[in-house]
């Protein structure tokens, strides 16, 4: 049956709206990116010679520098996430290892306010004098990374059939054996999404980081924040700044939408 | 090797990275919740027992963040639903350039939360701001942070960042409907709005549950907007109980405090949550 003409009208019109509510902050931040402090002035110009000078600014700012401290906290965490998760997850899905109380936990974990964990990650940095380093916040963006990461992966073994480990310990396997090199390669994709998924939590995470690492360590989100407060706001390099966050993360996540719910229903719903 | 131990030895790793980030730390904060810890002051602190929670139950200003996070939530995850429905539906029958579509429609999620809420801040500046300049040349004058504005603008940052969640749930449980009971109430000659509401709402509602449960329970922890537009003003209006928790905790160094609070909210969730499962249990069994 077709829509009536009305529909379809309302409906390529709230895409239409949709998409440029959307669009519009993001291409606003990047002419912001390219112009001088005057033309800032003006919103609505659109016709200018671009200027570079706020790239160059942002460039020589410690950006670079921040942005490889949150890439480095970012791939630690999901580097012993994926490996410590995918065994985990193994077990759990098929020998309901760990019982319900480690599935619960893996669940609870995803929804317990940073609030909580924050302020004893704080305390334990200081008593080992591990404060305003990477430390804490790795250990911190484990607590929400290595839950999510766990939980994707149980959904993604759950649909790999018994059978071809089975199979794989008959032709002489040993469990572990089975799991590497016969299971694994199976759930690879749903691997490489949680593991993106992963990388952009921690990636985006700005409350820990201002905790527990403020100062030299500063992480990506801090540093951008830092554009607020210090030396009054310049828009123009905070906008370059801003880019520099976005675009790695919003390019990576183009390639695991479509694996986004199957992962975050633990397996139940499929995209 | 035996199956058990097979599996202890696989799992035992996640568990003992677990506890280790997770299990510890929130033992250890429900220790510090019950002390007068500082983070000024050197020395053991002491145990007060149940003081900073008797204490949190008579803050009025712990309770006026309450009640500003419940109606930010309130009103960001109203607003999601209703777009996010219309969007996903308008989604499910798109064909032309549909994965385009989709994937940019869904791209403000994966967005640093702190650089939106920089983004809007100065998108939606008196002076600088394109919107309000915008609203200016049509007559009209509006203060987005202003008092009684502020926390109405926040809550519409979380609509823009968040409404793609809510549309890739929805459009997942949408794909997943079976077509049968939809064809069957066309033939029978139902119009559009009647299988909207009879037939494809009733079939959504378990989807639609966990994703109302999921942004809101997300949406409760909103910090990143309040620190980049308002820091809680004006006066107090912005106040979110994250930023609260944080400012009692890292600005005022009362973390025994912080910690009873944190720990109040986290009965607020986890009661949400059993309430929730509950309440779809019972829509199972009947």
């Amino acid at each position: 049956m077709r829509d009536s003409r009305t529909l379809l009208a309302f409906r390529v019109a709230l895409l239409w709206a949709a998409g440029i509510t959307v669009l519009f902050p993001v291409v606003w931040v990047a002419l912001a990116s390219v112009k001088t402090p005057e033309q800032l002035n003006d919103p609505f110009l659109l016709t200018f010679t671009p200027t570079f000078e706020s790239w160059r600014n942002v460039l020589s700012s410690g950006i670079l520098a921040a942005a490889g401290r949150s890439a480095l906290v970012a791939l630690v965490t999901v580097g012993l996430s994926v490996v410590v998760g995918s065994m985990g997850a193994y077990a759990i899905a098929r020998y309901r290892a760990g019982g319900t109380a480690t599935r619960f936990g893996m669940l609870a974990a995803q929804v317990l306010p940073p609030a909580v964990l924050v302020f004893p990650f704080l305390t334990m940095a200081y008593a080992l004098r591990l404060n305003d380093t990477l430390i804490p916040v790795i250990f911190a963006h484990l607590s929400f990374v290595l839950p999510v990461v766990t939980w994707f992966l149980i959904g993604f073994f759950e649909a790999v059939p018994r059978s071809l480990e089975e199979q794989a310990q008959v032709d002489g396997f040993t469990r572990f054996q089975a799991f590497r090199l016969v299971v694994l390669p199976q759930v690879f994709p749903g691997i490489g999404a949680a593991a993106i998924f992963g990388f952009t939590l921690s990636w985006n995470d700005l409350f820990y980081g201002l905790i527990l690492a403020p100062g030299k360590a500063a992480i990506l989100p801090v540093a951008i924040a830092g554009f607020n407060t210090f030396r009054g706001v310049q828009i123009g390099s905070m906008s370059a700044a801003i880019l520099i966050a976005v675009v790695p993360v919003v390019v990576a996540s183009f390639f695991i939408q479509r694996r986004l719910v199957q992962g975050i229903s633990g397996g139940a719903v499929k995209f | 090797m035996t199956t058990v131990k097979f599996h202890h030895g696989m799992v035992t790793p996640l568990v003992a990275l677990f506890v280790g980030v997770v299990g510890f730390p929130l033992a250890y904060a429900g220790y510090l919740s019950t002390t007068d810890y500082k983070l000024t002051s050197h020395g053991t602190p002491k145990m007060v027992g149940a003081d900073n929670y008797v204490a949190t139950f008579g803050d009025g200003a712990f309770w006026h963040a309450f009640g500003t996070t419940a109606l930010y939530v309130g009103v960001a995850v109203g607003l999601e639903v209703l777009i996010g429905l219309a969007i996903a539906l308008a989604l499910q029958k798109q064909r032309w350039a549909r994965d385009l579509t989709r994937s940019m429609l869904l791209a403000p999620m994966f967005i640093t939360p702190i650089a939106v809420g920089l983004i809007f801040r100065f998108l939606l500046n008196d002076q600088l701001g394109a919107i309000p300049q915008a609203l200016k040349t049509l007559g009209v004058d509006y203060d987005f942070f202003g008092p009684g504005n502020a926390l109405y603008t926040l809550a519409f940052i979380d609509v823009w960042q968040w409404t793609p969640f809510m549309v890739l749930l929805l459009l997942a449980g949408l794909e997943s409907i079976p077509r049968e009971p939809l064809d069957a109430a066309r033939v029978d000659g139902a119009s559009g709005w009647y299988v909207l509401r009879r037939v494809t709402l009733p079939l959504l509602a378990p989807v639609l549950v966990v994703a109302i449960l999921l942004r809101c329970l997300d949406a409760m922890k909103v910090f990143e907007y309040v620190f980049a537009t308002t820091r809680g003003g004006p006066g107090t209006e912005t106040e979110t109980l994250q930023y609260f928790i944080y400012q009692t905790g890292i600005q005022f160094f009362r973390l025994g405090s912080a910690s009873s609070m944190a720990f109040v909210v986290l009965l607020v969730v986890l009661s949400v949550i059993v309430v929730a499962f509950r309440r779809m249990e019972r829509a199972k069994q009947s």
